[in-house]
């Protein structure tokens, strides 16, 4: 008998337990989805040329030939900072001295691209015959200041996380006109791989 | 105090306590007591220096009795940063630009982190203790970066005082830093109303609120907060001169301080420090009210995790792998 009150008594407190629980749960995901909802309900696209500050970058670029979310951008051009650009002034018909064979054969140039041991030749990605541009798999002609054209046809996942803007990163502003990192602005496409150095600073534990 | 100021002060004392006083004789007692009194606060204990100008002791004292940031009009908000920016002329010999911009209007800061491409090179810190004006001394540092074992995804597992070559094959890194919570506990536990969240969602400190007591630091689940624990000794040609108010400026002694995603560049549009530093693009920053940038394109097409979800606590901070 003892234990039949008991139990009747339990059932009676774990009644509107039950119910406050629910109520909180409820509550909780109500309010995680409000918040969602600001973010995602927000009336038409927000202006980024209305921030007043922003300043046009002062590095030269070039107009992206591809869509950023239905809207275009801007990379940082790359020929400006390639050091014997144009390659047609040297890449000709006219005889070289053999004693500069080994400045102008590009021996500096260590290529770590590809699989070990069968790393990308040059003409992988450089024009086999006008040396002022690159060439994909399909034979097309690509400036050097569009390399992201050539890098994406194997590297397309990254390629399609750049474009969108999980990959790389913005120049100097989130707001005003988006201008990004091109490909060759941060890997060498010799080695594109960062190599591995000591860390910049050290943490001391908290407290 | 002077000697004389004190005889003043020992007589006063001695014809109130001994000689058989009146009311007239004790209110009269009782005021010399309080001018003299007054003489010795307004020379002997707010400035610290004695050579201090009396230009140096007018702007402390006017200093010292402003209102909360957010109790603040427009008028007097433009004179604290005057104020200010001529405290550190007198005092440090330093012509900085203190700011006070205004969020703007339709945006709300979100930040994404990229545990696949961190590397753990700790630029990011660098950058963020450069921007900021943080204490060398004590090496405070605002982001924290942990060396992460593969499969664990909370930093308190990971060793956060690495110092070797990075990467490390098959290690992860993983950033820390303020999340700048929707709901953020720290607002809520500050006794003061020193912290609050602006609408572009930045949790910011009234340095001069702030009365040090580090509820906040208790509060928040993240180890966000920092508190300083002297002023912050920083090498006079290394100072960021464009401040904010709620950013970079020069904190008192005693106050918490912490993330402010670099509030000083940000409002002006610009990345904060830590994005800017980052030489593999692990950090994403943008607005997440606006449906064309970085940051939505983040969270509508990557796999999103907030640390310590569960909370509730809506961190604007999300880690991404690609």
């Amino acid at each position: 008998m003892k234990t039949h009150i008991l139990q009747c008594i339990g059932r009676l407190h774990i009644a509107p337990l039950l119910v406050l629980v629910f109520w909180c749960a409820g509550f909780a995901v109500a309010s995680e989805s409000a918040f969602i909802d600001t973010i995602k309900n927000q009336d038409g696209p927000f202006d980024n040329r209305s921030v007043a500050q922003v300043q046009p970058v002062t590095e030269k670029t070039v107009l992206v030939k591809e869509p950023y979310q239905g809207g275009s951008f801007r990379v940082l051009a790359r020929k400006q900072d390639i050091e014997r650009y144009k390659c047609s002034s040297c890449h000709t018909d006219k005889n070289v001295l053999v004693k500069k064979g080994q400045e102008l054969t590009h021996g500096n140039v260590v290529i770590s691209h590809g699989q070990e041991g069968d790393e990308l030749g040059c003409i992988d990605c450089h024009h086999p015959e006008d040396r002022d541009f690159l060439e994909d798999k399909k034979g097309r002609k690509i400036d050097f200041d569009h390399s992201y054209q050539l890098c994406g046809q194997c590297h397309f996942r990254q390629k399609r996380d750049w474009l969108g803007g999980a990959h790389g990163k913005r120049l100097d502003y989130w707001a005003g006109d988006r201008v990004v990192y091109n490909c060759a602005s941060c890997h060498d496409p010799h080695s594109p791989r960062f190599e591995k150095r000591f860390p910049a600073t050290y943490s001391v534990p908290l407290n | 105090m002077s000697s004389e100021q004190k005889d003043t002060v020992t007589t006063i004392s001695e014809d109130v306590m001994e000689k058989s006083s009146s009311r007239r004789s004790f209110i009269k007692g009782l005021s010399l007591a309080a001018a003299a009194g007054s003489a010795a606060l307004a020379t002997g204990c707010i400035p610290t220096a004695n050579a201090a100008s009396s230009e140096e002791m007018k702007l402390r004292w006017q200093e010292f009795f402003k209102k909360n940031y957010r109790l603040m009009n427009q008028k007097e908000k433009e004179d604290t940063v005057t104020r200010l920016e001529r405290l550190a002329k007198i005092q440090d010999d330093m012509y900085v630009q203190v700011g006070h911009e205004a969020p703007i209007e339709k945006v709300l800061y979100g930040y994404a982190f990229n545990i696949t491409r961190c590397e753990g090179f700790m630029e990011c810190v660098t950058a963020c203790v450069k921007e900021n004006n943080l204490d060398r001394k004590t090496n405070t540092q605002y982001i924290r970066i942990f060396e992460m074992e593969p499969g664990k995804l909370d930093p308190s597992t990971g060793n956060g005082a690495y110092f070797h070559k990075v990467p490390v094959d098959d290690k992860f890194y993983m950033g820390t830093q303020c999340f700048h919570c929707e709901n953020a506990p720290c607002t809520k536990a500050c006794p003061t109303k020193a912290t609050w969240k602006e609408p572009d969602g930045i949790v910011v400190v009234d340095y001069d609120w702030c009365i040090g007591c580090r509820y906040c630091q208790a509060a928040c689940p993240y180890y966000g907060r920092r508190f300083n624990w002297g002023q912050a000794e920083v090498p006079k040609e290394e100072i960021t001169t464009k401040q904010h108010y709620l950013g970079n400026r020069k904190r008192p002694k005693g106050k918490m301080e912490k993330c402010t995603f670099c509030i000083q560049r940000t409002r002006k549009g610009r990345l904060p420090a830590c994005v800017e530093a980052c030489p593999t693009g692990s950090r994403v920053f943008g607005n997440l009210l606006d449906p064309d940038s970085e940051i939505r394109y983040v969270l509508k097409h990557k796999k999103v995790f907030r640390m310590k979800d569960e909370l509730g606590t809506e961190p604007k901070f999300w880690y991404f792998i690609d």
